[in-house]
């Protein structure tokens, strides 16, 4: 049966209008809730390299060994999405400064150096330094069957 | 104009992708364009199959490029003679044999990081050196290191879904879980719509792709329905070549359109 107008049916429309964007809402906060705990948890594997580096000698230390981060598709996935724009750029570039960088993802340089030297931090990417540019790239290991 | 790499991906297999892959690469070589069709399907190779009857088997394959035993140019054959089109088309095939699938299980993620690198990589080979304006990669399905890398080196990604329900819950997972993180813009394409959407308006098409739309919440490019006969032993993969006036045709011919528009 379709729906006659009135004010009763207006207002049966306006709640449901209303229930649908709770819905959303709530989805979208759950998603957020997600992300959130995806930041914590690289925040604190960050935090424990940190500590490792500083404690001394982190291959001897098995738990930096398991921590060892690939920079796969797989693994971007699980990081940050700041990061990952300047790892798919440094991707894109195969080897760029930060001010390649900035260009790339329409962000500000500075941006891009602490994004890229937390990579570097993270041995995802590989920094080296020509003259007075500094260089960025993909720390990947020889290809072989 | 600078080349373009379109990935053509699903969420699983049997939607259809090869087909368009194949196709897509003949309609624009035959429409003068310079073209590279990759298998990076390196699981279920399945282009060497399509095409085995009109080349030669390959001295180098996608996975001898991939290990760094050949270039990229190659493991690239070049077919255009084969199907006489006006522009180049060259075949980038995955090696089929059980023994390559064998190898390309269980591949570090050390290795994955280096192919994700070599596939940035080919643009320098295939726009600057073999002035190909379009390189279409034929993906493995779903969430894989090998269609990732495809999609995310990518300038443009097609999402090939069907309406089978199970399918479209299967795309939209995987558009919000690994293209929205990447920040990918995909277009999906129907494909193996209903069988009475052949006799459908235009309009009546719009509808249900506005419909599909809202789902997956990303744009849909086109809408081919079901043709049985295309998988007609007559017709094979290549359609194109044999019936060219086949209605598919038509459908794909508006499809090419707007990736060569964006």
């Amino acid at each position: 049966m379709a729906l006659q107008g009135g004010p009763e049916n207006s207002n049966a429309i306006d709640e449901l209008s209303i229930k649908l964007l709770l819905v959303k809402l709530i989805d979208e906060v759950d998603k957020l809730n997600q992300k959130l705990d995806l930041i914590i948890e690289f925040d604190a594997k960050m935090l424990k390299i940190h500590k490792e580096l500083l404690q001394g000698n982190p291959e001897q230390n098995s738990d930096y060994r398991t921590l060892k981060l690939e920079p796969d598709m797989m693994t971007l996935l699980s990081i940050p999405n700041s990061l990952r724009k300047t790892v798919i750029a440094i991707y894109k570039l195969q080897e760029a400064t930060a001010d390649d960088l900035s260009k790339e993802t329409k962000r500000l340089r500075a941006v891009e150096s602490a994004s890229a030297n937390q990579l570097v931090r993270l041995g995802f990417v590989n920094k080296k330094r020509e003259g007075r540019k500094v260089y960025f790239c993909i720390n990947a290991s020889e290809i072989s069957e | 104009m600078k080349g373009k790499i379109i990935a053509i991906h699903s969420s699983r297999g049997g939607t259809g992708k090869t087909t368009i892959a194949t196709n897509l690469a003949l309609n624009y070589a035959n429409n003068g364009l310079n073209v590279a069709l990759l298998d990076l399907d390196f699981r279920a190779p399945s282009l060497f199959s399509v095409f085995s009857k009109r080349i030669k088997t390959p001295v180098h394959w996608l996975n001898d490029f991939m290990v760094d035993r050949c270039t990229l140019e190659q493991s690239l054959i070049d077919a255009s003679e084969c199907f006489d089109t006006r522009g180049s088309l060259l075949l980038g095939l995955a090696n089929p044999t059980l023994e390559a699938i064998r190898k390309v299980t269980g591949r570090s993620r050390s290795w994955e990081v280096s192919a994700a690198k070599k596939l940035f990589s080919i643009r320098k080979t295939l726009f600057d050196k073999k002035h190909i304006d379009y390189c279409i990669i034929d993906t493995s399905p779903g969430i894989q290191y090998s269609s990732i890398n495809a999609v995310v080196s990518s300038d443009v990604a097609v999402v090939v879904v069907t309406l089978n329900p199970v399918d479209i819950e299967g795309v939209k997972k995987m558009l919000s879980e690994v293209y929205d993180e990447f920040e990918k813009k995909p277009w999906v394409l129907i494909n193996k719509a209903y069988p009475q959407t052949r006799m459908w308006s235009s309009i009546k098409r719009a509808e249900l792709a506005g419909q599909i739309e809202k789902v997956l919440e990303h744009p849909v490019i086109g809408v081919i329905p079901c043709y049985c006969d295309v998988l007609e032993p007559k017709n094979g993969t290549f359609l194109m070549m044999g019936n060219p006036n086949h209605p598919f045709f038509n459908d794909l011919q508006e499809v090419a359109n707007k990736l060569e528009d964006m």
